[in-house]
């Protein structure tokens, strides 16, 4: 099968999952939301095989342009989302954190994403493509599962249920955290300076990596020290969320700047 | 003294340098850095000046930004410092004696009564905490003993570590800044080049563009051998991605193009009102070429543009590297009398043909300005070549060593801080009549659930050992 067949395939399968998973919030149907879950795995792995065929039609890692890239943190926001889907014991995550994963699949599916497979420019060989770009999707989709909890922090009105997303929301930082950091700075710093010969260039993209780095650590900081926990803490998830989304998208479109393949 | 460390200790402060930081660096994405001031005029009007004295225009360089990212250096440094001394007890500080309330007040805590004598209920306790790999420390008192049972003690430091990598971070952005150089080194193969202010040259011995079989560029790749002393020690394929790294220095690839300015050009003689008179001939621009004819003695060609555009003020330049319109400036001389210079174009051999200099506006297709005698001869320009050269970047960068280090310690700290969660068993038993009293608290900062887990089969078994 062609990737952009399992593509569409994976699409449909998340489609599905994305509304079994509110017929099942709908309805207090627990089951439900486990069949929910199974489809968003099937879908995972219809999704994991359109990466490996397109890995192995082009050559190289695949992430090397928007579509690819999204079609990934689609794909890791997935995999984020059956890691907590267990351990959140709320039925809420998994309607609304799928809702974003067909978001960004239909967006990369739109004719606004050139798909085809170009070759690699210079710059982009190297095994760093790989270490750099995964790693750091993989640390943004657990702000995206973040950033859901806060969001759902925010307009729950129940005590308990909202004391839930503040620990959800905390260990998604716990893990996405650390993972954005190795990717997306510590990585990169090695990359640039093997590719352009320094480490920081205080590029568009690189200042708003560290933005969003430091809305990390102030969520950290606020919480662990000061003991800022609910209301705070869910707003300055979302906004590290947003900001790591402007750092993703924002940037290539409205700064411009050498980061300008994805 | 007192007051200022106070005020470098405080978390407030951090969160301040951090909100700050935040703003300054999206002011900084917002308005484009390190431009001409004309853009900024353009960009910006009447603010632009305001912009740049503020050193929003070079803000990554500007005092202030700098003046925070010290600050929040000395924040950290002062605030990892207070807390370390508290921590260091915590984790390697003795055992003492806990009073049954503390240990009753700790999540989890156990309290029973263990039959058997004080120093039986001690090695029962000591053997189910060392099958669990933690480190124990006593006290033995009058008919009690307070054991104190620690694992994954570095786990309270993995901040400390965190911080510390960010200042080796900061250390080495500082000496890349302060010692830092670099040179771009343009060289055609063959050639050598000084390293400035090192103690060895670098030669350009081949120099490759490899391409896609649908178009694109694929690589660049230079060969190049390290010079010393006169020696060759060195050689190494650079390309992107790819740099060569001699004593310090990197050498990366980071450009190339086409030497045009010592562009070789195949021209032909032609004399005019005898079509049977060619003559080829071969020079290299700038340099006076004998012709062996009575008209002629010598040609020149003085300059050399692949993409023949006129620009402002009709002063001539390249619009591209690319030859799209290779034009040549010849000069014709008989003797040390310059009979005629003009520009003549591959493209176009019948135009422009002899023209005097600074007529170059009044060109017109046919080959005549107005007004200007026919010279008499015409040079024809049939093929043109010039070596590509490659641009090698030349870097010095003192700091990236203490960068990479931080980065590991960063990343080291956040495994301990996350993933390696320090835990703490405090045990008080007492003897009492036939038996001894138990009571035990836990306490994990993180991974609560797993560490009840282990704490309550810890006590289960040691209340019924296997």
């Amino acid at each position: 099968m062609t990737e952009s067949t399992l593509f569409t395939i994976a699409f449909a399968v998340y489609v599905a999952s994305l509304l079994v998973y509110f017929a099942a919030l709908f309805a207090r149907r627990e089951r439900w939301s486990r069949a929910a879950a199974l489809l968003a795995l099937l879908g995972l792995a219809a999704h994991t095989a359109a990466l490996v065929v397109r890995t192995a039609t082009s050559g190289h890692a695949p992430f090397t342009n928007m579509y690819e890239s999204l079609s990934f943190l689609s794909w890791a926001i997935v995999l984020a989302l059956l890691i907590f889907a267990r351990s959140a014991r709320t039925p809420r995550l998994g309607p609304y954190l799928m809702l974003i994963v067909v978001a960004l699949v239909a967006l990369a599916s739109s004719p606004l994403m050139p798909k085809e497979a170009t070759p690699l420019v210079p710059a982009l060989q190297s095994y760093w493509l790989w270490l750099h770009v995964s790693v750091t999707l993989l640390g943004e989709a657990f702000f995206a599962v973040a950033f859901v909890a806060g969001i759902l922090y925010l307009a729950s009105p129940a005590p308990d249920r909202k004391e839930r997303f503040d620990a959800l929301a905390y260990r998604a930082v716990a893990v996405g955290f650390p993972l954005f950091t190795l990717g997306g700075l510590v990585f990169g710093m090695i990359w640039a300076y093997r590719a352009w010969g320094r480490y920081w260039a205080w590029d568009p993209k690189e200042v708003w990596s560290l933005i969003t780095w430091l809305v990390f650590a102030l969520y950290l900081h606020t919480r662990i020290v000061m003991g800022w926990k609910g209301k705070r803490s869910a707003l300055i998830a979302i906004v590290g969320f947003l900001a790591a989304l402007f750092t993703y998208f924002g940037v290539n479109y409205l700064l411009s700047g050498l980061h300008s393949y994805a | 003294m007192r007051s200022l460390v106070k005020f470098f200790s405080s978390v407030k402060l951090a969160i301040v340098l951090i909100i700050l930081i935040t703003i300054a660096s999206v002011v900084g994405t917002l308005i484009p850095q390190n431009r001409g001031a004309a853009e900024y005029a353009a960009r910006y009007g009447g603010l632009a000046g305001f912009f740049t004295g503020l050193g929003l225009t070079t803000l990554y360089r500007s005092a202030w930004y700098l003046g925070l990212l010290i600050l929040f250096a000395l924040n950290t440094v002062v605030c990892t410092l207070t807390r370390l001394g508290p921590k260091g007890r915590r984790a390697f500080g003795p055992a003492r004696t806990a009073a049954p309330q503390a240990l009753a007040a700790m999540r989890p805590n156990v309290r029973f009564r263990l039959p058997g004598t004080l120093d039986e209920a001690r090695a029962r306790v000591t053997a189910a905490l060392r099958d669990r790999r933690y480190r124990l420390d006593a006290k033995a008192g009058e008919g009690r003993i307070d054991v104190l049972a620690r694992k994954r003690r570095l786990g309270w430091f993995g901040s400390d570590v965190v911080h510390l990598g960010l200042l080796v971070v900061l250390a080495g952005g500082l000496a890349s800044g302060l010692g830092g150089r670099r040179a771009d080194l343009a060289l055609v193969e063959g050639q050598t080049a000084g390293v400035p202010r090192a103690a060895f040259q670098v030669r350009l011995d081949k120099f490759e563009t490899e391409y896609y079989p649908k178009g694109g560029v694929k690589d660049w790749k230079s060969r190049l051998t390290v010079v010393e002393g006169g020696a060759d020690v060195l050689t190494r394929v650079v390309e992107v991605n790819e740099p060569l790294r001699y004593k310090g220095y990197s050498f990366y690839q980071s450009g190339y193009g086409t030497d045009w300015n010592a562009a070789r050009l195949d021209l032909e003689i032609r004399r005019r009102g005898d079509p049977a008179f060619v003559k080829p001939l071969t020079v290299r621009t700038g340099v006076r070429t004998p012709v062996d004819d009575p008209g002629v003695t010598s040609l020149l060609v003085r300059r050399f543009v692949p993409d023949f555009v006129l620009g402002e003020g009709n002063q001539v330049r390249s619009r591209s590297e690319e030859p799209r319109n290779p034009a040549a400036l010849v000069e014709a001389w008989k003797g040390e009398e310059r009979i005629f210079a003009g520009w003549i174009f591959a493209k176009y051999p019948d135009f422009g043909q002899g023209h005097a200099e600074g007529m170059k506006a009044r060109m017109t297709p046919g080959g005549q300005a107005a007004g200007a005698p026919a010279p008499p001869i015409a040079v024809v320009l049939k093929a043109y070549a010039a070596a590509p050269y490659s641009v090698l970047e030349a870097a010095y960068d003192p700091g990236a060593g203490l960068v990479w280090l931080g980065c590991a310690l960063v990343t080291a700290g956040f495994f301990l801080a996350f993933y390696w969660p320090p835990r703490e068993i405090r045990i008080a038993l007492e003897e009492t009549r036939g038996g001894t009293e138990l009571a035990a608290g836990g306490h994990a900062a993180k991974g609560r659930d797993a560490f009840q887990a282990e704490f309550e089969a810890l006590f289960r078994s040691v209340r019924r050992p296997e």
